[in-house]
């Protein structure tokens, strides 16, 4: 499931991050704004120094929900696995196990040591922060979602087991079983006490006091607002662990670490050409100037936030006039064929992207056969005929008469129609793609379309989600007795009721945020390449978890997720996936546009960064030749 | 009155001022809508519980379910013992936040005043005394320069040319430098320097028109008559009236760059401090940091409103303390 972390979630932006830690973590469902800036080492070898664009909130791993934090607690504390480059399982702490995707088991490496006074990390540790903190009614802890209807079983002093609800193949790739050392003894006295601003603003948690062994380096300082700074950790325990490439015998390879935050992007790539930092994001427009500086690589770095156009079909959307046109497919399609993708590859994304054709990126094992999905916006399937022609389709279907005047798209009253494109205030890139979109819809469909400018967060909070909305009465037991008529609706041909509206999915179609919007580009979404599943949030259906633009899946979606939940081998698994994104990229839902690269430029004679998404797994390897 | 009683007076209203000024700051925040209850109600809605019980539990928990006044009462105590509880966006509390931000906000802004209030009205008495002539029109000039140019995209500038052309000072600020070191002066010069640029110009040209009135004035002319030292007769004589009006709009003509100016080149420079703060604490809706900055802005105004009126009964001799 979802991190309350992106449920909640801020400002997104286009794929301005990059650099170090990103992990390849599937993370949030937004792309938040900025988060780590990428970069390490430092023309000194000594220190590993990075920049980060915005300072973090907390660094409690158990309240933690942000990339740029959690990159900063990654460098004093592992967490109990990984992915490779081949996107192979790579245990740190624990090595995860399963016959049947129901019953998992955690075996943790032994040898692994909190600080002094808590001694060794064992499987009472674990289980105890899975019982105690996640599945405690209290806490409200960053991993709550994760945990639901797990039943945690202690097996021996370096084992335990965890049993799911229901099987999923899938879920180490989901995250959801990953988890931080924290000590036993650490967390009974707020468990006691049910404390949970005391745990919030515990300071050995804040600080990483009893990271022991258990991460390349130590915590020495965290200055808010100004970065953290480590020193090496030489007693890092994979340093002796036999099941891990050569190169971690001696890691951490740097004496000190740094992240520094930086807010201003000329000030972290200044101090990427100065050697104060030896990485940053690079924005497209300017990966040609730093290829051909001597000091410093680019690396291009595939990543699964996509560029979309959220189009609002609730009641609040389609501000031009009667009928909203968004809510049918062909509509949909013809502006995905409307929009030149490779142009705007080219235009706005320098050649950096990659084309969006489904709600999966090229690399996942899960993308459908390219012959399968249709191709809206390249090749025979872009222009203005196809594009007018899927319009004529949709229009026929509408009760309104909406129709073309020569090269103009007209609504009933015989008047263009007129729509608006949001993008977040101060993204270039969000800006001119923004503009690209107006232009193409412009020219191809004869929409008129104004693009404007907004601050992310305020976009989140009046647009895009709402707190007020109506909620099913409940009985005692939480269960629900009555659902009210606001909150339900008719979804192809079948009757379906809200019975947990959130903000991201407030209700039916007639449950709308307090403005009016018709597009928006604010966010990029994740697509959940390792574990798609987690995709159900936005597509399980017209009541999927996230679906603030009121989408109603025309295919039966929810099924297709029941057979992928419950596969028992790759290949059901995987035929379920495929047949779930060949209809979304017929439904185009959101109608998807490019999934841009990250561009990190790092400082010469750097090793270890690749272009995979898994960039930075072995982070405390990295080094310099 | 006497000066004694005259600052005690100044002194019980300031703190009147400042009770006025966090009455309404309670009420406006009492008022609006509290983000814990919002968050609350989303969370217990994702874990599928009742959002109107847990937004209940929640008030309860934070005392919003006592009448007005009561809550009052405990908002001034915990204001007036620094009881200002604690931040969510940086997870600490509120007084540790501020007093940090401070204390490197202060390592530029005491240079940064110290400098504007000395070099201004020098430049502006020394244009006044070459008026028209080469000198007057160059540092006419830097002051119109300085005060038109946007103080975030002069950093950037200046950041490019010394930071990565001639690299003679760091891109980004360490924190860890100690306070006076040569360190800390190389990574400060750019940000103090822009900082002072940007603010100089108005305070330099009003000391310019207003001293080039006393320039001419009898007392002068007594002064140069009875053979006073050009230097002495431009300190004593023209500096001190030029002062007085000049110190009337001092305090708030910088607490307003502090607030405005600040922000913008601590994010340039990576500065830590005051700016910032109250900048994040904004977005993030960080209520008790915003209340916190709120509170330090006001004591800042409050106390140099009461150093300015002080410092103008000391500077002007003929203003007596019982009209006022």
């Amino acid at each position: 499931m979802l991190g309350l972390g992106g449920a909640t979630a801020l400002a997104g932006c286009s794929g301005s991050d990059g650099g170090d830690g990103s992990d390849g973590n599937d993370g949030n469902d937004t792309n938040e704004t900025d988060g780590e800036d990428g970069s390490d080492g430092e023309t000194d070898d000594d220190v590993y120094a990075t920049a980060a664009a915005a300072s973090f909130t907390t660094l409690n791993p158990i309240y933690n929900t942000e990339n740029g934090a959690g990159n900063a607690i990654a460098r004093a504390l592992d967490q109990g696995y990984t992915f490779d480059e081949n996107n192979e399982y790579v245990p740190l702490l624990y090595d995860l196990s399963t016959e049947d995707g129901e019953v998992w088991t955690f075996e943790l490496r032994e040898g692994l040591q909190f600080s002094d006074p808590y001694g060794e990390v064992t499987a009472s540790d674990f289980v105890y922060l899975i019982q105690e903190i996640h599945q405690s009614s209290w806490a409200n802890s960053a991993a709550t979602t994760s945990w639901q209807g797990v039943t945690v079983e202690e097996t021996g002093d370096y084992e335990f087991q965890a049993t799911l609800e229901q099987p999923s193949l899938l879920w180490p790739e989901s995250f959801d079983p990953l988890l931080y050392p924290i000590p036993r003894d650490l967390l009974e006295p707020y468990v006691e006490e049910e404390d949970t601003d005391g745990l919030r603003q515990d300071e050995e948690l804040l600080e990483l006091q009893f990271s022991g062994n258990l991460g390349p380096y130590v915590l020495d300082e965290w200055e808010r607002d100004g970065g953290t700074r480590y020193s090496r950790n030489d007693d890092y325990y994979l340093r002796d662990a036999d099941d891990m490439p050569d190169r971690f015998n001696d890691a951490p390879y740097f004496e000190e670490s740094e992240i520094q935050v930086l807010g201003e992007q000329a000030s972290r790539l200044g101090a990427l050409e100065t050697g104060e930092v030896d990485s940053a994001a690079i924005p497209p427009e300017r990966v040609e100037e730093y290829r051909e500086d001597d000091e410093i690589y680019v690396n291009r770095v595939p990543q699964p936030y996509n560029e979309k156009i959220s189009v609002n079909m609730r009641d609040n959307g389609w501000t031009t006039g009667p009928g909203n046109m968004f809510r049918y497919t062909e509509f949909r399609q013809a502006m995905a064929a409307a929009i030149d993708k490779e142009s705007l590859i080219q235009g706005v994304f320098r050649d950096f992207a990659e084309t969006h054709f489904t709600w999966q990126p090229r690399f996942s094992e899960f993308y459908p056969p390219e012959d399968d999905i249709p191709q809206f916006g390249v090749g025979d399937s872009y222009g203005s005929e196809v594009a007018r022609g899927l319009a004529e389709e949709a229009f026929e279907q509408s009760e309104y008469d909406y129709g073309f005047d020569g090269e103009t798209m007209v609504d009933p009253d015989g008047n263009q129609v007129q729509l608006s494109i949001y993008h977040s205030a101060g993204q270039e890139t969000e800006q001119l793609m923004g503009e690209f979109i107006a232009q193409e819809l412009g020219n191809n469909l004869g929409i008129d379309v104004s693009v404007e400018a907004i601050d992310g967060t305020r976009f989140n909070n009046e647009y895009w989600t709402t707190t007020e909305f109506p909620t099913p009465e409940r009985n005692e037991d939480g269960e629900v007795t009555n659902v009210p008529d606001e909150l339900v609706d008719t979804v192809n041909g079948e009757e379906v009721e809200w019975t947990s509206p959130s903000a991201t999915n407030p209700g039916p179609r007639n449950v709308t945020a307090n403005e009016d919007w018709d597009m928006e580009i604010v966010f990029g979404l994740n697509t959940y390449p390792r574990n798609p599943l987690t995709n159900s949030a936005f597509f399980d259906g017209a009541t999927a978890f996230y679906n603030p633009v009121g989408y109603y899946p025309g295919f039966d979606a929810q099924e297709l997720f029941d057979n992928a939940q419950q596969a028992t081998n790759e290949e059901e698994l995987a035929d379920a996936l495929v047949e779930l994104f060949r209809n979304l990229a017929e439904e185009q839902p959101y109608i998807m546009l490019a999934f841009p690269d990250s561009t990190v430029g790092y400082r010469e004679g750097l090793e270890g960064p690749i272009e995979n998404f898994s960039n930075g797994w072995d982070l405390p390897a990295w080094r310099y030749e | 009155m006497g000066f004694g009683k005259y600052v005690g007076a100044r002194v019980l209203w300031a703190v009147v001022v400042s009770l006025i000024i966090t009455t309404i700051t309670f009420l406006l925040l009492a008022a609006a809508p509290n983000p814990a209850i919002r968050e609350a109600a989303t969370q217990a809605a994702l874990q599928g519980g009742d959002p109107s019980a847990a937004v209940e539990r929640e008030r309860e928990l934070r005392g919003l379910n006592q009448p007005l006044y009561v809550r009052y009462m405990d908002f001034i105590k915990s204001v007036y013992t620094l009881d200002w509880g604690w931040s969510e966006s940086r997870s600490q509390p509120v007084t540790e936040a501020m007093l940090q931000a401070l204390y490197y906000t202060a390592q530029y802004s005491i240079p940064w005043t110290v400098l504007t209030i000395t070099l201004g009205p020098l430049v502006g008495v020394y244009s006044a005394a070459n008026m028209y002539s080469w000198r007057d029109h160059v540092a006419t000039g830097f002051a119109f320069f300085g005060y038109a140019i946007p103080n975030f995209f002069f950093g950037i500038i200046l950041l490019l040319i010394f930071g990565v052309w001639f690299e003679v000072v760091p891109i980004s600020y360490d924190t860890s430098a100690p306070v006076f070191s040569l360190q800390n002066v190389r990574q400060l010069i750019l940000p103090v320097f822009v900082l002072v640029t940007g603010s100089i110009g108005a305070t330099m040209r009003v000391s310019r028109n207003e001293s080039a009135e006393f320039q001419n004035s009898e007392f002068m002319k007594t002064a140069k008559a009875k053979g006073v030292s050009p230097l002495r007769a431009y300190a004593y004589h023209v500096m001190r009236p030029t002062m007085v009006p000049l110190s009337t709009t001092l305090v708030g003509q910088l607490l307003a760059l502090f607030i405005g100016s600040s922000l913008l080149v601590e994010v340039v420079f990576g500065i830590p401090g005051l700016g910032r703060l109250t900048f994040n604490a904004l977005i993030s809706q960080d209520t008790n940091l915003i209340l916190g900055s709120t509170l330090v802005f006001t004591f800042i105004a409050v106390v140099g409103n009461l150093l300015e009126d002080l410092v103008f009964t000391v500077l002007d001799p003929r203003i007596n303390y019982d009209d006022r």
